[in-house]
């Protein structure tokens, strides 16, 4: 068993079942969350290289299908937004200003607070050269942060394979809300476990059937050998995780998934992201989180659908943070949303738009530097095909998560430097 | 391959209980189990022996270090490998009459077989606003004919094009048979011609709205379905310009959906009840799209090099003639019906014989089932099972026909809501299966589906006919440590072996 670096050769084992984990788990929760890093998440994360060491997380919450940045921070000073967009640009009118040339859409209002507390960076005009329009294609570029697309893993699971005893603990990497690893996190050198629902993650038939699965899945051969006995493993850690977590939890934010949706994917941010606060707020040692929502590939009738979208997850991340503030952890802590690419200015015939380029990342914590970063993109500069140009590089984004808030060595995940986006305000 | 078991028995003989199932006896058991020899002996398991590994590219090799040593020189195994592959799994009766009839027979009967259409679901053709179809029970209606279906390869057709040609009822909406229909369309065509397959897919009432053809005009020409026409249906990323996707736009654009004779009561009568003048729509009487000239482009626009006016027709035999298409739909046919990794070569061959056919399906699962590849050692448990096909398999193993429903309710938890993939491009496949969520699920499921039934089959040798006798030590050494069949069972159905094909 290969031991956790730094931590008295404690292996993943020892922590979960002499256990250390809930001991010390336990007692971060009776000191109510104190601000200071709990023991045991850094005992954990306790890395590979000894410098790396800190107590912060990272959220990502992925916009299934390209955001229109366009209607999310609308360019309300720009006359073209109105000629290329008929019928969308009525979202202008009810946006709430951030200066005179840019707004927020009308129903980020718990994201505008934030902002005017200074808690939201807006990142605009994100992309990268010769940009994709394929969903999948341009979703690798963002998961393996290659446009060179030779990558195979994901930039968090390289992330964490490299810097996090990746055998140290199963809850490092975690998705929430979905049943497969996101491309993000995939790396084979890394434990990631997956919790669709928290509710029902656990073994029927109990602890037996759960011991025989363990025994089962025990070098397995084959091409798919190591996947599945890792899984289980993973799975078997997991629901002992959740069993201590659940059981020490409870939101204090308020958490809806009934939200209607003009049409999306699947209803479940706000679980997702509930189940990610109670990973991190009862010390699991989590460090990554990977969140989704879908249904933003607006082809048409986008007025109504994005403003059900902008709604849910505005209310989504403002339950989040709450929770968070309330358990004192918010400045430990980043979201960040990303997308495959934004939308084409000019509207379609269905009241949509399709497939463009350069759209905003958001980053909200209260570690975080607000303001505006980059360039507002020019609707009187498009390119040939009608698009936006990209004016920060989105690995610039992730340079400065992983330099500044995870101080994990940004340039061996992405092989180059960045011009810095410098929207940590406190250096890890 | 056929000799009987001769589990080991417990210390005693368990008390019946309603399953059955005392695990303790099965870890007391696994612990003191014989030796690797017994096993393989009793089992019939092959030598797990010293084979170079197979590692996915970019990937590390499994530490395990070896691999399933294939049986696949067995008549008795290739027909099992054969219907894990292109059928949902046998069941004891259809592995029994397989085996009898060889491999070859095996394939003509699968693919000569024309296939049998599933009972209509009732009220699905007159869906309107007021009367849904309830997405319970359009799954389960699929799934209850994935179950006992006699042209079970056409099933699995079907669901490979409805993997392929994809769309989901949250967009297309059930208040609409338009979904409904695209699934009985897509059974029909599951054989034939790629051309016309392009055709009715292009004009499918349910992808008209999924991919937004339906809304898409000439003059301000909508380019989702465009865009996945040539990237996800037909040529693969990279194969294509966005001036390709525009202009295919406009050349596509003109198409509408069908309004039913239900749909358009429906209209009429809530125009009446809220006083509003009767709707100036008329029903339609056809279940495809409908061409409105005054909608379309009217023009030559440059598509793939050349320079024309378009009709949908012309669109798709220019997309047909390009070197692209039938490499990319043989390589994703590949590796869903015989290896995650096919080889250059592989593919170059098949995609010639099915261009040199005209693109014709049926004789291209020909060449995929007869093709020495899909019986290569390497290529033995070289796929991950998707959920759907994992538990429709169980069921059939089990005998059990019953189970549309719980499947459906369990397909969910483990990434698969049939006719609501993940994404435009389908669902996920192979590796991508495997997570912790799901393994979990996985095994849920067997053992709920264990608990739940009255009575359990006999377990005979059923080690043989799913496994082909090929397991690991670990489960080689449950099965023969186990108490009862029920846990036999258990330790079947939920082991990694069953998980692939």
């Amino acid at each position: 068993m290969k031991e956790l670096g730094g931590t008295n050769g404690l292996t993943r084992r020892d922590f979960l079942r002499n256990g250390l984990v809930f001991g010390v788990g336990a007692q971060a929760l009776a000191s109510g969350y104190a601000a200071v890093p709990d023991v045991f998440a850094r005992a954990v994360l306790a890395a590979k290289s000894a410098q790396v060491q800190n107590d912060r997380v990272l959220v990502m919450i992925q916009l299934g299908g390209g955001n229109d940045g366009l209607q999310t921070v609308i360019p309300i000073g720009s006359s073209q937004y109105r000629d290329f967009r008929p019928q969308l640009s009525a979202a202008a009118a009810k946006a709430q200003p951030i200066n005179k040339d840019v707004a927020l859409h009308e129903n980020l209002k718990g994201i505008k607070k934030l902002y005017d507390d200074g808690k939201v960076a807006i990142v605009q005009g994100v992309g990268y050269p010769t940009p994709s329009f394929s969903h999948f294609d341009s979703i690798r570029v963002w998961e393996t942060a290659d446009p060179t697309r030779r990558q195979q893993d994901g930039w968090l699971g390289a992330a964490i394979a490299k810097n996090y005893d990746s055998l140290g603990h199963p809850l490092v990497g975690c998705a929430c809300g979905t049943t497969s690893v996101p491309g993000m996190l995939r790396d084979l050198q890394a434990t990631l476990t997956v919790v669709d629902d928290a509710k029902t993650f656990g073994f029927q038939g109990g602890q037996n059937v759960e011991n025989v699965m363990g025994t089962l899945y025990k070098s397995t051969p084959g091409i798919y050998g190591a996947l599945f006995d890792t899984a289980m493993t993973t799975a078997r850690d997991t629901v002992a995780q959740l069993r201590t977590s659940a059981a020490k939890y409870t939101p204090r934010g308020n958490y809806s998934d009934k939200v209607n949706l003009v049409y999306s994917s699947k209803n479940q941010l706000a679980a997702a992201l509930q189940l990610a606060a109670e990973l991190i707020v009862t010390g699991t040692g989590v460090k990554v989180l990977h969140v989704t929502l879908g249904g933003f590939d607006t082809h048409y009738t986008e007025l109504n659908r994005h403003d059900s979208l902008m709604n849910y997850l505005d209310s989504a991340i403002s339950a989040f943070h709450d929770d968070l503030t309330a358990y004192g952890m918010a400045d430990r802590v980043i979201i960040a949303t990303w997308s495959e690419f934004g939308r084409r200015p000019k509207e379609n015939a269905s009241g949509g738009t399709d497939h463009g380029t350069a759209s905003p990342v958001f980053l909200i914590g209260d570690g975080v530097k607000g303001g505006l970063y980059g360039e507002t993109p020019s609707l009187a500069k498009l390119d040939q095909g009608g698009n936006l140009s990209y004016s920060v590089d989105f690995r610039a984004v992730y340079q400065e998560i992983m330099s500044s808030h995870l101080a994990v060595d940004a340039k061996e995940i992405l092989g180059q430097s960045f011009d810095r986006v410098p929207f940590v305000k406190m250096q890890a | 391959m056929n000799d009987e078991p001769t589990t080991a028995k417990p210390a005693k003989t368990p008390r019946k209980t309603p399953l059955g199932i005392r695990r303790r006896h099965v870890l007391i058991g696994a612990g003191a189990a014989a030796g690797g020899l017994a096993i393989t002996r009793v089992l019939g398991l092959h030598h797990l022996g010293d084979l170079p590994m197979l590692a996915l590219p970019g990937q590390t090799p499994a530490p395990t270090g070896v691999d399933w040593i294939s049986p696949l020189d067995k008549t008795e195994a290739q027909v099992a490998h054969l219907l894990r592959r292109a059928t949902f799994g046998a069941t004891p009766t259809e592995y029994a009459q397989s085996v009898k009839d060889g491999f070859k027979t095996t394939v003509d009967r699968l693919i000569e077989t024309p296939i049998a259409e599933p009972p209509a679901l009732p009220g699905a053709d007159d869906a309107t606003q007021e009367k849904p179809i309830k997405p319970q029970e359009l799954i389960a209606w699929w799934l209850d004919w994935m179950l006992r279906s006699p042209t079970p390869f056409g099933e699995r057709m079907t669901f490979f094009w409805h993997g392929h040609f994809t769309s989901d009822f949250r967009k297309v909406n059930l208040q609409t048979p338009f979904i409904y229909w695209q699934n009985l369309t897509w059974r029909r065509m599951a054989l034939g011609n790629l051309y016309g397959m392009l055709y009715q897919v292009t004009i499918d009432p349910g992808m008209l709205r999924y991919l937004d053809l339906g809304t898409s005009t000439g003059r301000a020409p909508n380019e989702n379905y465009s865009r996945e026409l040539m990237e996800l249906f037909t040529m693969g990323v990279g194969t294509f310009t966005e001036d390709d996707v525009r202009s295919g736009a406009k050349a596509l654009a003109g198409w509408r959906e069908p309004v039913t004779q239900a749909m358009y009561d429906a209209l009429v009568k809530r125009a009446q009840d809220q006083g509003r003048p009767a709707p100036r729509v008329t029903p339609d009487t056809t279940k495809t799209g409908i061409f409105e000239q005054q909608r379309a482009y009217v023009g030559g626009v440059k598509f793939l090099g050349l320079t024309k006016q378009w009709d949908v027709r012309g669109v798709l035999e220019q997309i047909l003639a390009q070197d692209s298409v039938a490499p990319f739909i043989v390589t994703k046919i590949l590796r869903e019906f015989v290896t995650d990794q096919p080889s250059d070569g592989y593919v170059k061959r098949l995609a010639e014989g099915f261009r040199k056919s005209r693109y014709d399906v049926k004789a291209l699962m020909r060449d995929v089932f007869m093709s020495p590849e899909f019986l290569a050692p390497a290529n033995y448990r070289a796929l991950v099972k998707s959920p759907t096909e994992l538990m429709v398999h169980m069921a059939r193993a089990l005998e059990t026909p019953a189970l549309a429903k719980p499947i459906g309710v369990a397909g969910q938890g483990m990434g698969q809501t049939l006719f609501d993939p993940p994404e435009v491009g389908g669902w996920p496949s192979n590796a991508s299966w495997i997570s912790s969520n799901n393994v979990l699920e996985r095994v849920n499921f067997a053992q709920v589906t264990l608990t739940g039934m009255p009575k359990i089959p006999p377990f005979k040798d059923a080690h043989v006919t799913h496994l082909d006798g090929v397991v690991s030590p670990a489960t080689a050494q449950l099965l023969n440590s186990s108490p009862d069949d029920a846990t036999r069972w258990l330790i079947l159905l939920a082991s990694p072996e069953f998980q692939l094909k």
